[in-house]
């Protein structure tokens, strides 16, 4: 990786509702780690319906998310790579495809369950993890209050956080 | 707080606005001529500024410089340049000795010297930028040609406004510029647009520059890390202290494509000029005043001074009053 690399945050373009066909990809790689999305592969599988080569991979354990950095490393160019994971196991994914030199546009991931997201404090430079829906919150290793910006930074991995004075109200 | 006080090396902003008294943003490069080429300035407040710069530097090291460790070898290409330029426009103020890859670089306003083996980063003890940086008082950041794309690979900075080289490092032209709101008449988002046309127009030996303004209400670096602390004091501001708090901040940015490293260098001289001292050039008091009063929302927004553009125009306004009866 690279400090440019692409990062998986919760706004990734890789991250979809559903996975669509490349037709312009030689081979479509399905990787699928979390067995409650099971009936959605089978439904991408069916879709394919022969017309494409596909390679399904399903991770069960933590020895076969490791064997993972071996299976894309090995891919050849042309292959669209799909990840079907909860949120931790897709970032180990996505990264490995990254260092694999896979890139964005050549990634999909559907996430099951909550995607994370984190907030980086510009007044001490302390990420943590925030809330979906969380606007703002309070830095735990400062205390300070931080807005949560729109902001993401790939090199601080998290989105700003402002500080600001909570008691300070404009008079405007 | 330093403040221009020789108003001949203070780069006007609106100069440029030949017709009307508008601004709005543009694609407003210029390419520049074969006599201005060279960034470095020393004005009169040379000294108070680089022992501001370094005090800030000193104090908060991984706020105000950044670097990746790959960047050595493109440190050194700029420090040459710097020292070059310093040389070739002051020589009464600076020297360089150079025997075979021992240098040393003299700074006579300051009475010190730097002797390091170029190249050799063990040499010295801060690196390179950030040591031959500290002689000069401009701002510095170096944008690495990757990907048909800008990105910042090392900063110095003492006077950002609305940036920090500690969030900002490793992002995009494009990413640094996300909170532009505005788009081209062709709806092509303004940042996209200048950087293009920095990656294709600013080519080694032909240095391009632009001038970017803002106001600053009472205070002279708002960097991201402080914003609980100048936020609040930019509502501190009314029609009557506008002149003495309110600062017509302007950057005066040059950039320089590096021969060897095929980066752009930024250099930005940050100047500011009081309110108050406008009326010294009556021109710019009724210019700066007509552009001010027509600033649109978005901009104001973006700039940051929303809190307090009404209470300048205010103040500016009972200026130009003053001046039209003073002409009766």
């Amino acid at each position: 990786m690279v400090y440019n690399s692409p990062v998986l945050f919760d706004q990734s373009v890789t991250i979809v509702e559903a996975f669509t066909i490349r037709q312009d990809r030689r081979k479509l790689l399905i990787i699928s780690a979390e067995p409650k999305e099971v009936d959605k592969i089978h439904q991408f599988i069916k879709e394919i319906n022969g017309h494409k080569d596909y390679e399904l991979v399903e991770i069960n354990n933590a020895l076969q998310l490791e064997n993972v950095r071996e299976l894309v490393e090995r891919q050849k160019m042309g292959t669209q790579l799909y990840i079907s994971a909860q949120w931790d196991d897709a970032v180990a994914i996505f990264t490995s495809a990254i260092e694999a030199g896979f890139s964005e546009d050549e990634i999909q991931t559907l996430i099951s369950g909550e995607k994370k997201r984190f907030v980086y404090c510009v007044k001490c430079y302390h990420l943590q993890e925030v809330k979906q829906e969380e606007n703002d919150t309070i830095c735990h290793h400062c205390q300070i209050s931080l807005e949560v910006g729109p902001f993401f930074s790939r090199e601080r991995k998290g989105y700003i956080g402002y500080p600001y004075n909570p008691a300070f109200i404009p008079s405007n | 707080m330093f403040e221009s006080t020789n108003l001949e090396l203070f780069p006007y902003p609106f100069h440029t606005i030949k017709e009307g008294n508008n601004y709005r943003y543009s694609n407003d490069l210029r390419k520049l001529d074969k006599d201005h080429q060279n960034c470095v300035v020393i004005t009169p407040e040379y000294k108070k500024q680089i022992e501001r710069k370094r005090e800030l530097l000193k104090e908060q090291p991984a706020v105000r410089f950044q670097s990746y460790p790959h960047t050595m070898e493109m440190q050194w290409e700029v420090a040459e340049m710097l020292m070059k330029l310093a040389v070739e426009k002051y020589p009464e103020h600076f020297q360089i000795e150079k025997n075979g890859n021992h240098w040393t670089f003299h700074n006579t306003i300051l009475n010190e010297t730097e002797s390091f083996i170029f190249g050799d980063a063990s040499s010295i003890e801060l690196e390179p930028l950030d040591l031959i940086g500290r002689h000069f008082t401009t701002d510095f950041v170096l944008m690495v040609n990757r990907d048909d794309n800008l990105y910042l690979e090392v900063a110095q900075e003492s006077y950002a406004a609305l940036f920090s080289p500690h969030w900002n490092k490793g992002m995009s032209f494009d990413e640094i510029h996300g909170p532009v709101p505005f788009v081209s008449r062709t709806g092509v988002p303004l940042a996209e647009r200048v950087r293009n046309f920095l990656l294709r127009n600013v080519l080694p030996g032909e240095p391009w520059t632009r001038i970017n303004w803002n106001l600053m209400a009472n205070r002279w670096d708002v960097n991201y890390e402080t914003f609980d602390t100048w936020g609040p004091t930019r509502y501190l501001v009314n029609s009557e202290n506008a002149g003495e708090l309110v600062r017509l901040r302007v950057e005066e940015q040059f950039f320089y494509r590096m021969p060897r490293s095929n980066a752009i260098l930024f250099v930005l001289n940050t100047q500011f000029l009081a309110m108050k001292d406008l009326a010294q050039r009556p021109e710019w008091l009724m210019q700066t005043y007509s552009i001010l009063s027509d600033i649109p929302k978005p901009m104001a927004d973006y700039k940051g001074f929303t809190p307090f553009i009404e209470p300048t125009v205010e103040y500016l306004k009972n200026e130009v009053e003053q001046l039209n009866l003073q002409a009766k």
